[in-house]
């Protein structure tokens, strides 16, 4: 089986250390205004941001779940 | 390690010459729509999201990717896919901050922004770091290209009585020749024309090898019970071992180099500049990271997962210690028939040449903004034509990009010294980008950011990198992370991150500090004797920056003439230039978007949705750049007088092709018909009878 550092530790590290430059980029462009949110493409471009985010960790959930237990 | 030679028929090889001249036919037919240097550097700000996403597909399949992912995913299995899954923290940055900016300020490079937002001096220093960056990239893609023709090729070749002996440097310095001649003659249009097709080639030739494989190996089922379950997680382990790591290829891949890729590849950057508008720019962003990196992670590295699997089954096929830099090759051959082994060589070899020619034509255009028009302004007084100018610039743009293809291949000869294209790739990326990167994004996403602390990041920010290479341990060891000493190639990886720290740790200090930096700039101007002064400061640090080279004393000296250094060469830099953060800010950083909107458009922005119309063109002798539409056609369109429009040719599949940018006119009152001027249809290719499509930029 293989260890910790080999599974989840590198996922934990991508998205917390990753997710602090994601997040940061979405709270830095909110207070510069360069997302105008009474715009609809803006508002659709910021949900687009969001699902990328969520989409690639849960490709890797699926990927390091389907690596371990199929 | 066993090398392989001769691989393929005269079938495959028939097959390739055959691919390589419809491609250059192809790209060539496109080369007429370069009318001017935009055209041949920019494709004309006129093109859809689809072409550009499949073309920027070529651009970062092709580069170097089959050969070097291939090798990991022999050698590591899934995790060779995890350097294109980790590219997404820095597109919010990317589409809401960078984006905007580099199509509204209309810079060229990315050394002229560095002039904008600070001064002449920045940007001849991000020149110089931009083109290493560059030219590096090109000596990459060349290493890669040798590394996956040598396996086609015989020992020796005999040609009319001559024998030759086959060797690495020898076949780059060929294929070398063959790429320079065909970008010298194609231009932008062309490059992304070539790789449209070959971003569809590409994914096809990935899956079919994908395919086959499995079909050689005995299906899914098999080739997924074969591989242990160590290969199949798709990171790598965490820090061991020191050739392929999580932790050290997150910082030099995931951080520094999707910063790089995003912010200061000028081969990406100028076909986000060939998009017709910033909303098309986001769509090509984001499908190409959503959709199209994770489909060509399978299509880059399956060839690996197939060996291994391959290689377990049966070692006398592929043994395990075949060289992993062949394994691409190796198994297109075992799996596939005379004729598919040409299609798929042929396949991989024109997209390496794209890849290798898009950033040579991006080196061009850089050399053009950065180096030829500052020089020839300071040179000669003398002024000439717009088209005199143009003839001038497109014959200088073709002498340079034969000279960076010349230097180019000299690049090969460190980066052939690395065991992998991998290795050599990660190594390059994280020594080469952190500056510029970390020069380029403070700028964009922090307005207080001075030109001092950018002189200062470019400048201490090396010389703290160098005294990193001289001094692994102690100074990259702190940052490892457990990360394993290899005395060969150390902390190949695990060095951007020290390299980034020490940036940053150099442009926040010096940030922060500005004002009292000012306070004794101010009293070193009160002094008669200022000018002396402040060249002997300047003198003393470029000292200073040749003792920390050249490594003549100890760490701790060193260290301590590197924070004398860095407090010289603010003094001095605040002293010679004259910065302004209200002006050099203005537009420039993502706090003044609407700022710089304005500015590109030069006048108030129009922000209302409109319609897209169809409408027939008519043409109007007249010298402005000004297009006529009807009152009710202006009034869908939610257009007024002075505002951006952008016509194109209304069949789709064209891309934008044949479209032009221009400026409402005064209305008129035949619906569904616009008048343009000659230039508008030259620029277009407007074709007569043909209907036309138009929208309101802002």
């Amino acid at each position: 089986m293989p260890t910790f550092s080999q599974t989840w530790l590198p996922f934990i590290y991508l998205y917390g250390v990753g997710g602090i430059f994601f997040l940061s980029g979405m709270i830095i462009v909110k207070r510069a205004k360069a997302v105008n949110f009474e715009r609809k493409r803006h508002r659709f471009w910021w949900n687009v941001t969001i699902f990328g985010f969520f989409y690639y960790m849960a490709l890797h959930v699926f990927l390091i779940v389907a690596a371990l237990y199929f | 390690m066993q090398a392989h030679h001769s691989l393929g028929t005269s079938t495959d090889w028939i097959v390739m010459v055959v691919y390589f001249i419809a491609i250059m036919v192809f790209g060539s037919y496109f080369s007429k729509y370069n009318r001017t240097t935009t055209d041949f550097f920019f494709g004309g700000r006129r093109f859809s999201w689809w072409l550009i996403a499949m073309s920027i597909v070529a651009t970062g399949v092709g580069s170097h990717s089959f050969i070097k992912y291939s090798a990991k995913g022999f050698e590591a299995g899934f995790s060779s896919s995890m350097t294109y899954m980790n590219d997404w923290f820095f597109v919010p940055f990317f589409i809401f901050g960078w984006l905007p900016i580099i199509v509204y300020t209309r810079i060229r490079s990315i050394p002229e922004y560095f002039e904008k937002r600070f001064s002449p001096t920045t940007r001849f220093l991000a020149t110089i770091l931009l083109l290493l960056y560059m030219i590096g990239y090109v000596g990459i893609g060349f290493l890669t290209m040798g590394k996956a023709m040598m396996p086609l090729l015989p020992p020796e070749l005999t040609i009319l009585g001559f024998h030759f002996e086959v060797t690495l440097m020898g076949l780059i310095i060929v294929i070398a020749v063959i790429v320079g001649v065909y970008i010298t003659y194609g231009g932008q249009t062309a490059v992304i024309f070539t790789d449209l097709a070959q971003g569809f080639v590409l994914i096809f030739a990935g899956i079919l090898v994908f395919v086959l494989g499995l079909d050689y190996v005995g299906g899914f089922g098999v080739f997924w019970d074969l591989l242990p379950t160590t290969w199949k997680l798709p990171l790598a382990n965490f820090n061991t071992p020191p050739g392929f790591n999580f932790v050290g290829i997150f910082w030099e891949d995931g951080i520094a180099g999707s910063v790089g890729f995003l912010f200061m590849n000028m081969g990406l950057i100028m076909r986000f500049m060939a998009t017709k508008n910033v909303d098309e720019g986001r769509k090509a962003a984001t499908f190409n990271i959503l959709f199209m990196l994770p489909l060509s992670a399978i299509v880059v590295g399956n060839a690996g997962w197939i060996a291994k699997a391959i290689s377990i089954v049966n070692p006398s096929v592929i043994p395990p210690d075949t060289n992993p830099d062949a394994i691409f090759v190796v198994v297109a051959n075992i799996i596939s028939h005379p004729g598919v082994f040409g299609f798929i060589m042929a396949a991989l070899t024109a997209a390496l040449m794209s890849s290798v020619d898009t950033l040579l034509n991006a080196t061009a255009a850089v050399y053009i903004n950065d180096v030829h028009r500052p020089a020839k302004k300071w040179l000669t007084k003398k002024t000439l034509n717009f088209k005199e100018e143009d003839k001038q610039e497109l014959s200088a743009a073709r002498v340079a990009t034969a000279l960076f293809t010349v230097l180019g291949v000299l690049a090969v000869i460190p980066f052939s010294a690395f065991p992998t294209v991998y290795e050599a790739h990660g190594y390059f990326h994280s020594t080469l980008t952190p500056p510029l990167v970390v020069a380029i994004f403070l700028g964009v996403f922090w307005k207080k950011f001075t030109n001092a602390s950018v002189i200062a990041t470019f400048v201490v920010g090396v010389a703290l990198m160098v005294l990193g290479m001289y001094y692994p341990r102690p100074l990259i060891q702190i940052f490892a992370q457990g990360t394993p000493y290899d005395a060969a190639h150390p902390y190949v990886y695990i060095g951007a991150l020290y390299n980034l720290f020490v940036c940053v740790l150099v442009g926040v200090i010096t940030t922060v500090t500005r004002d009292q930096q000012r306070k004794i700039v101010d009293s070193i101007k009160q002094n008669p004797n200022h000018k002396t002064i402040a060249s002997g400061i300047t003198l003393l640090s470029a000292a200073i920056f040749m003792v920390i080279v050249f490594n003549l004393f100890s760490l701790p000296v060193l260290l301590i003439l590197s924070v004398i250094m860095l407090f010289l060469v603010v003094i001095s830099s605040n002293y010679y230039s004259k910065y302004s953060e209200e002006t050099h800010t203005e537009g420039l950083t993502v706090w003044g978007i609407a700022k710089a909107k304005e500015m590109f458009k030069g006048s108030k922005v129009n922000d209302r949705d409109g319609e897209t119309i169809k409408i027939n063109f008519r043409l109007k002798d007249a010298p402005e750049d000004l297009m006529y539409f009807s009152k009710n056609d202006m009034i869908k369109m939610s257009a007024e007088q002075g505002d951006l429009v952008y016509v194109s040719d209304a069949r789709k599949y064209l891309g934008g092709l044949k479209s032009v940018h221009s400026i409402f006119g005064q209305p008129h009152n035949e619906d569904g018909i616009v008048y343009v001027t000659q230039e508008h249809i030259d620029q277009g290719q407007f074709v007569m009878d043909k209907i036309l499509t138009a929208e309101k930029e802002m």
